[in-house]
This record gives C-alpha cells, structure tokens and sequence, in this order.
C-alpha cells in the first residue's frame, strides 16, 4: 500500500537533492517538524530514502527518485513513493535504537 | 473471535491494517472477499497455492486486524466476510498521503526554482504534481 506522486522542476537533479536531502534544504519547503526523518539511504543525486517517525503518526517509508532530463533543457522529475510499513513498528523502533544509540 | 488489535490499541488504527495488508498472499484473500463477499479455509485453499494451515494463520492476522469477521452461515462451514468499514482507516491514510504530497512538492517545485514559497505551493494552482 502506498501513495506514488511526481512533479517536473526546472532545476538540475544536484539542486533538486540539496533540497530533499539536508536541514537547510528542508526547511524551504517542508514543515512538519513534528515527524523525525531517519534516513535509510541516501545515492546523491538519484535517490534519497527516509523512514518519518511522528507521535500520532504510523511510521511510513519515504521514498525519492530523482531522475534528470534526458536533454539539455528538460526539468528534472522528481518521483515521491510514501508507503506504510511492512514489518512490525516494534522492528523498526529496534532497529533505530541499534543506530541512533 | 478476538476483538481486533486496531480497536483494542485505541490509537493508530491505520498500522495493523497496513501490516496486515503487507503480505500479499493477504491481500489477494481480501481482494477475494471484495469479489465473492465471503469466503472459508477450503475456498481459499483452492484458489491459493499455500496449505490450509497458512490460510487458517493468514486469516487470523486478518481477523487480528481487525479486516474480517464470521459471516453467520446456515451450515457446519465457517466463513468469513470484510468487517464493515474495515479497508476505511487505509483508504483514508492514502487520500490524505496523496494530497499532502500533492502539496510538498508543490511547494518543493517553489523553492528549487527560486520563487515564495507559499502555503499549498504556487505550482498546486497549474495542478504539475501528477
């Protein structure tokens, strides 16, 4: 189960994940400070994956593709993939606590 | 049959069901039941390339989820159906998720082009994020 949105931005895939992929980046255009984002990977400036983590909120997976335009001129796609989890949240806090600790 | 997990925790309805519908042997038994209404262990052992005793197992996740229910039958075959509203919780944790993202990247688009941003994003109004 999960939830599949794209947008084309007029930008290069670097600047694109600049702005996915740090605070500063963030801040710009997302606020939900409420939610913490831990990251599961992160292949600059292809793919950026998140785990979002918030008090009220089931965990869910989030998952960016950056793909380039193939010429010059063409925007860069940017592809967003928000699933829930697939494995108990227990496992998930667990395998924080390993990493975080 | 238990009370469902979802009702029990008094929380977060959305994650036992989504747990639930992430195996997909599960969500081909409710997609079953959205075609047939109801359904048992040996209908579905027919149709399912798996044992009996894993039906019965998927089943009771479903049912610990609170998805199905025992339908009342006439004869000795127990059978099951979807819990009304049950797919509810999920379906609205996806139309909420669509449009928020619908939103972020809106928004996103703003910033990495260098405009406000604002609430919604301007890029929302042209309806880009697909």
């Amino acid at each position: 189960m999960a939830v599949r949105r794209e947008i084309d931005v007029e930008a290069t895939p670097e600047e694109v994940f600049e702005a996915l992929a740090t605070e500063e980046g963030r801040e710009r255009w997302l606020s939900e400070p409420e939610r913490e984002i831990h990251v599961e990977v992160l292949d600059a400036p292809h793919q950026l994956v998140w785990w979002w983590a918030g008090a009220e909120q089931p965990a869910t997976r989030v998952e960016f593709l950056i793909v380039a335009g193939t010429a010059a001129d063409e925007p860069t796609r940017v592809v967003v993939i928000e699933s829930a989890p697939s494995f108990p949240l227990a496992m998930l806090a667990a395998s924080f606590e390993r990493v975080y600790a | 049959m238990r009370e469902p997990s979802a009702r029990r925790a008094g929380g977060d309805p959305v994650g036992p069901v989504f747990a639930a519908l992430a195996d997909p042997t599960r969500r081909l038994m409710v997609e079953q039941l959205l075609l047939e209404e109801t359904t048992s262990v040996p209908a579905l052992s027919a149709v399912l390339p798996i044992t009996r005793q894993a039906v019965a197992k998927h089943l009771a996740a479903l049912d610990h989820a609170g998805l199905i229910e025992r339908a009342p039958t006439r004869g000795r075959e127990v059978r099951y159906r979807l819990r009304d509203g049950a797919l509810e919780p999920a379906s609205q944790w996806l139309t909420r998720a669509e449009t928020a993202w619908g939103r972020r990247l809106a928004r996103l688009k703003d910033a990495v082009e260098g405009r406000d941003v604002v609430e919604g994003g301007r890029a929302a109004e042209s309806g880009q994020p697909r």
